[in-house]
């Protein structure tokens, strides 16, 4: 019988476009500081870390975490990285939840970190094709880098397909509506890379291509921050909430699921994201939601392009595939509308640390759970070439 | 095959040793260039057939599972693990194809693509196979615009002339803008299709309106750079780069020049400029200036002519320096 595994403890350093004041060292640890703070423990408390760091080019430096495991005071003890593109984070949770859920340790820490606009090209003396250069080397080496693959090429090839399919939806002036509130959102996340860059759907409209159908303010932004997230075992987290009088927050549902990177028949269903579907269906399944229309309250999504956003909520079935634009059009995800879709501005406007994004995002869904008092969110991590890679952990405030 | 000598990393894309300080909140801090760098002699292994093929042989090959019948390419993998890893056979394909779904431009390319950009990175289903590869699509009537190529539009392989052995061997231009035998011909060469040339378009005698016009944009135009040249973020966006732009308009012409962080208009004609814009109607580049809609999306729908697509680089500057002085009235 598996334990019960409940969040106690989580904190973000500001996110920011370059931090030339730290290092990936100290962004590690300044994360790693405020949330045992939070949990009001020690870190002599902790038995485990699980590293979410996606990329070992950002941090130029092969196992990047080991820098990290003696500076963090997790000397001797265990530490492993996950990597799975910019699904890291949600599976870093997801790890972390089985090992604590075994038994194995009643206490440990979730850690993402990423320093990613160090990379710079000085052909065009900005750091930004140098940022997409990095991730590009993430795509097939024999098959698709040769064609110049980026990850916004790649996640557009999977929305232009649903957009074949369903051409009446994902509408420009929906999209925009989508990025304009989510620039809103930020305005009270004072650890947002845009916390002040509130933007009109005009704006977004007016703002350029730069890979079609996505528009710069359809993007989420490369930032350099680091999240960290204090789990544990259900008499441990007790025991932390009664001293510390903030609720637990349980993970009670994890669904994970990879689809194929080639397209075609029996491979990749183009016009989907599977991984979404079948990690939603199997983190509903593990959590007993029946209903996730009924069920869940808030979604702290991986946005890493608005149109992406809303197929996701359509794959999540919380909006029907095909009519996702309802999100906005039936006010579903408009302030006072059903769902409260990434309060924290998501990661276009909070920022997208890579390995740290979704323990940011779960960090996020956490206070929110508390402050608004409701029950249930849902927190998303995507990644890879084509959508590929999904995980999903629900997350529940008693 | 290969006829020119080319270095592996471009001698253009390494910068130099060096270092600089940047000063924050009174402190300073050490920036370094530097880089990550490894060789390789890559091994294509198994991948080996199908790349000899594409640079030998003018053939696209794919490979078939003898159970399910599935006809794989690229041929990733020689057993089929639909099928308990029953070995599969080697097969040739057409180089006719039709597109899985749209596919995306890209328009804004990371470092090593720039000189490629705009370029469409499609799937093409492939006449005998079952499953898509991944192929560069292009158009040869200029810029690849949305709209061209789609979900189902029938599209021709293209070998280049100069192959190494390597994906990019091949391209996909759609079969509408071919000839019949053109379609038909197996290892069609690059060098065998019209492509659009590169033309600077004329311009109409100007009007009296037309120079009213010219007047009134220029106007704008020359308050925005001034904005633009006075706003900190604007001056960071172009912070090391320097370019001569020569702008033409029905009504008249002016130069737009850059140099680190400083952005000026000048009524003149510029003897080398690093290249040339052309804009029928010059609200056209005063909207994009003054953030009423990109100058990309424009050069894009062909609004406002670029002599050069490198050049894509410093219209995203001049986007982005928009964008910075909205940014910095909130």
């Amino acid at each position: 019988m598996s334990k019960r595994v409940g969040i106690v403890g989580a904190a973000v350093t500001p996110f920011k476009a370059k931090w030339n004041e730290k290092t990936y060292y100290e962004l590690a640890q300044m994360a790693t500081r405020e949330a045992v703070k939070d949990a009001s423990i020690s870190i002599k408390d902790v038995d485990a870390v699980f590293y979410g760091i996606y990329n070992d080019i950002f941090e130029r430096t092969c196992i990047p975490e080991h820098g990290l495991h003696g500076l963090i005071g997790m000397q001797n003890k265990f530490g492993i990285r996950i990597s799975t593109g910019g699904a890291t984070g949600a599976y870093t949770i997801s790890a972390a939840h089985a090992y604590v859920a075994a038994g194995r340790f009643k206490a440990a820490l979730v850690l993402g970190v990423e320093k990613c606009t160090d990379c710079f090209d000085f052909q065009s003396m900005s750091a930004t094709p140098e940022v997409i250069k990095s991730i590009g080397w993430s795509g097939d080496s024999f098959f698709e880098q040769p064609l110049g693959w980026t990850a916004s090429d790649s996640y557009a090839e999977v929305v232009l397909a649903y957009m074949d399919e369903h051409p009446k939806d994902l509408k420009p002036e929906v999209t925009a509506k989508i990025s304009s509130l989510l620039s809103q959102y930020a305005k009270t996340n004072k650890y947002a890379q845009r916390q002040h860059d509130q933007v009109t759907p005009e704006e977004v409209m007016n703002s350029r291509l730069i890979v079609y159908p996505f528009k710069e303010l359809e993007i989420c932004v490369y930032t350099e921050g680091a999240a960290a997230l204090i789990i544990a075992e259900e008499e441990t987290a007790k025991a932390i909430s009664k001293n510390t009088g903030k609720p637990i927050v349980w993970i009670t549902g994890l669904g994970e699921a990879n689809e194929h990177s080639f397209a075609g028949k029996n491979q990749k269903v183009m016009p989907r994201i599977m991984s979404d579907h079948l990690g939603a269906q199997r983190a509903y399944k593990m959590a007993g939601i029946k209903d996730p229309k009924k069920s869940i309250d808030i979604v702290e999504l991986h946005d890493a392009f608005v149109h992406q956003l809303e197929i996701s909520m359509a794959e999540f079935d919380l909006v029907p595939r095909g009519r996702a634009d309802s999100l906005i059009d039936d006010g579903l995800m408009l302030p006072g509308g059903k769902y409260i879709v990434n309060p924290c501005g998501g990661l276009i406007y909070s920022g997208h640390a890579v390995g740290a994004s979704n323990i940011m995002s779960a960090w996020s869904a956490r206070n929110e759970l508390i402050k608004r008092k409701k029950k249930t969110a849902l927190v998303h991590g995507t990644g890879s070439t084509i959508a590929q890679f999904t995980a999903i952990a629900i997350l529940e405030h008693d | 095959m290969v006829k020119k000598k080319e270095k592996v990393i471009p001698i253009e894309l390494i910068p130099d040793v060096g270092s600089h300080v940047l000063t924050i909140d009174k402190k300073d801090y050490l920036i370094a260039n530097d880089a990550m760098y490894t060789f390789y002699q890559r091994s294509k292994g198994e991948f080996s057939e199908f790349f000899l093929a594409l640079r030998d042989k003018k053939k696209i090959l794919g490979c078939k599972c003898p159970k399910c019948g599935l006809v794989r390419c690229p041929p990733y993998l020689t057993h089929c693990y639909d099928c308990d890893f029953v070995a599969t056979k080697t097969v040739e394909l057409g180089q006719v194809g039709t597109m899985l779904s749209t596919p995306p431009i890209t328009y804004f390319a990371n470092s090593l693509f720039l000189k490629m950009a705009p370029y469409g990175r499609g799937r093409v289903v492939l006449e005998g196979a079952d499953t898509a590869l991944a192929v560069n699509v292009y158009t040869t009537t200029g810029i690849l615009a949305p709209g061209i190529i789609k979900k189902g539009t029938k599209v021709k392989v293209v070998f280049r002339n100069d192959r190494t052995g390597n994906i990019s061997d091949i391209f996909c231009v759609p079969a509408s803008e071919l000839t019949k035998a053109q379609v038909a011909k197996k290892g069609l060469l690059a060098s065998e299709i019209n492509w659009e040339a590169v033309v600077e378009p004329t311009l109409p005698k100007a009007t009296a309106k037309d120079t009213a016009a010219y007047e009134k944009a220029l106007k704008e135009i020359k308050s925005v750079i001034k904005l633009m040249n006075s706003t900190e973020r604007s001056r960071k966006d172009i912070a090391g780069w320097k370019r001569d732009i020569q702008v033409k308009t029905t009504g008249g012409q002016f130069a737009i020049i850059i140099n680190n962080g400083d952005i000026k208009v000048e009524e003149k004609k510029v003897s080398k400029p690093d290249f040339v814009l052309v804009a029928k109607d010059p609200k056209t580049l005063a909207d994009g200036l003054a953030y009423r809609g990109a100058l990309t999306d424009s050069v894009i729908m062909k609004r406002l002519w670029l002599s050069k697509n490198m050049e894509f680089t410093t219209i995203f500057k001049l986007d982005r320096m928009a964008r910075s002085v909205k940014r910095s009235k909130k």
